[in-house]
């Protein structure tokens, strides 16, 4: 990554707007690119760093164009070509939305409120937590969900990866370059990862433990160990560990609009061949969407259709 | 040494600064010559240096650590890099960098700077601003982060803004793995990572707002 980055540097405040698009990660800034293309007055709201979960991987290998670009990079070519067609950018968190009103109301936490003809919802989503024992008692204490935020932490250390994605495959990779030992626990017996990473895991110094799930993360201070069980057989055992990096999927960050947009059972927006949700003139892009892929090319495609079909109101 | 900021983002400081800055800001530096107590000392000293040279109303003092005891006592430098900012009238924002602010924390040192150069008015709720009246005694907010961590700078910059409003309040942005001692000490493994009133309270995570403030608020009412 860039060793000075300036993308969380925020703009001066203007209220209202055309656009607000909720979440700068690839969604929320492929609409901002397609919106200030289409002439309107735009605002993407971000109260992380804009690029959303894409700054949380080390290398992208799979969005067209970038044969391997590292998560950083590829997120500031999405933010400076956004900037670059006129979006605005604030760095404040959506706390609370009025979306029936003409125009919408957005608020943010440092008790702004915006106004919007439209809204581009693009929120994204948090990795699920794996709902054990031990998980919340030891968040600060061995327990992550972002392995290149807290991966120098476990320099020379064991670590346990929960799951069998591409997160949990990929980021683990990324653990065996700083700990001792990388030991990737699923709960099947092969991996739903990408064919390409599994080859590279396979080849790795990682270990699997399969058909097994975490029961148990426990210790003293720090995480000590994980409790395992075998899903087959039922028997359980102690693995010695300090850290445990969680890649079990994902929820969406859907709360706060939750009042008048209709998800499915897991909270995920359902959105028309358009990506117009229940509500007019509300669109839903990326992770946050019911879809049968999540992915920054499939984020970036839906940014784009919303922004198409958007311009009909104006 | 070969710049540090790339054409692009100086030109694009130059602009911001030039668009922002209301009043003058002056920057201290607290280095040690001490190369292996201090790994990134020269660098933060030349990324300083490079932004010094983007606006004339940034001004650098550069000090040592090791000889200059009494103005690090005097300003409460505790380690090394440190670096804090005074606004024009000379008054101590009561912010502090420990370690190098690299990265996505780059980011924090110029809205820090803009926000200094504002005499530290800063855009804080009605609500935080009320209940910062509750803090009537020091209080030091020690955020643990990691260049490469997107959800940080959040909550440095709460920090940094509580410190500016209240003047009971130090705001501290310390680089994790430069002090790993300090970050041992407080079992940082997963950052952000808070740290109040050395250990009285703890919280993890970039909160919004106003949780950030009703987790520094508990520690106020307990003690
Ligand atoms: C570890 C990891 C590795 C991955 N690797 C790859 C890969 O190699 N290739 C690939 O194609 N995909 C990869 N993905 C998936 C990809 O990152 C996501 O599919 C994509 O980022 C989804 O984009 P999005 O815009 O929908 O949401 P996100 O990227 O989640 O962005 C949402 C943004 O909204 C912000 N936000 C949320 N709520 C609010 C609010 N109330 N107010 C303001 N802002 C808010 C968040 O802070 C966030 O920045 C990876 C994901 C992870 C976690």
């Amino acid at each position: 990554m860039p060793l000075f980055n300036l993308s969380n540097v925020s703009k001066p405040v203007e209220l209202n707007y055309d656009v607000a698009i909720v979440g700068a990660g690839p969604g929320g800034l492929s609409a901002a690119i397609y919106a200030g293309r289409a002439g309107l007055k735009t605002i993407v709201f971000e109260k992380a760093t804009e690029g959303g979960q894409i700054l949380l991987t080390d290398m992208i290998e799979d969005y067209p164009g970038f044969t391997s670009i590292s998560g950083n990079a590829l997120a500031d070519e999405f933010l400076s070509h956004a900037k670059a067609f006129g979006a605005n950018f604030a760095n404040e968190e959506i706390v609370e939305v009025d979306l029936e009103s003409n125009p919408k109301k957005l608020k943010t936490d440092l008790g702004n409120e915006y106004t919007a003809k439209t809204v581009v919802i693009a929120t994204g989503s948090n990795p699920k937590k794996l709902g054990v024992k031990g998980e919340d008692e030891f968040l600060n204490r061995g327990v992550s969900y972002c392995a290149v935020c807290d991966g120098s932490f476990f320099k020379g250390k064991r670590v346990v990866v929960v799951g069998g994605g591409d997160s949990a495959v990929e980021e683990g990779l990324y653990m065996t370059k700083i700990a001792n030992e990388v030991t990737l626990v699923h709960r099947r017996d092969k991996l739903r990862a990408q064919k390409i990473a599994q080859d590279r895991a396979f080849k790795s110094n990682m270990k699997f433990i399969w058909n097994t799930v975490v029961t148990e993360i426990g210790g003293t201070k720090n995480v000590e160990y994980v409790i395992l069980k075998n899903v087959q057989t039922g028997e359980t055992t102690k693995h010695e560990t300090d850290g445990v990096f969680i890649y079990v999927g994902l929820t969406p960050n859907v709360e706060i609009f939750k009042k008048y947009i209709k998800t499915d059972e897991n909270g995920f927006i359902l959105a028309d061949d358009h990506m117009e949700t229940n509500v007019k003139g509300v669109y839903a892009v990326g992770d946050i969407r019911k879809t049968p892929l999540r992915q920054i090319v499939t984020a970036a495609s839906d940014g784009a259709i919303a922004v198409i079909d958007m311009t009909k109101y104006f | 040494m070969a710049a540090l900021l790339s054409e692009e983002d100086r030109k694009y400081l130059v602009d911001l600064f030039e668009k922002e800055l209301k009043g003058e800001v002056k920057i201290l530096f607290f280095g040690s010559k001490k190369k292996e107590e201090c790994e990134y000392c020269e660098l933060t000293e030349q990324i300083l240096q490079e932004l010094a040279e983007t606006s004339n109303k940034i001004t650098i003092e550069n000090h040592d650590f090791d000889d200059e005891e009494a103005l690090a006592k005097q300003y409460n430098v505790e380690m090394v890099p440190a670096i804090l900012m005074l606004d024009a009238n000379g008054k101590d924002m009561r912010i502090r960098f420990y370690g190098i602010p690299s990265g996505y924390e780059f980011s924090s040192l110029i809205e820090d700077v803009i926000a200094t150069s504002k005499n530290g008015a800063v855009e804080l709720s009605k609500d935080t601003i009320e209940k910062l009246q509750d803090v009537k005694s020091p209080l030091k907010l020690q955020v643990f982060v990691t260049p490469t961590c997107p959800y940080c700078p959040k909550a440095v910059l709460m920090a940094h803004k509580l410190a500016m409003q209240s003047s009971n309040i130090v705001g501290e942005m310390i680089e994790a793995n430069e002090f790993p001692d300090l970050s041992m000490q407080y079992n940082v493994s997963s950052v952000p990572h808070i740290i109040i009133n050395d250990g009285e309270g703890e919280f993890v995570g970039a909160l919004p707002e106003e949780a950030f403030v009703e987790q520094v608020i508990s520690v106020v009412k307990e003690a």
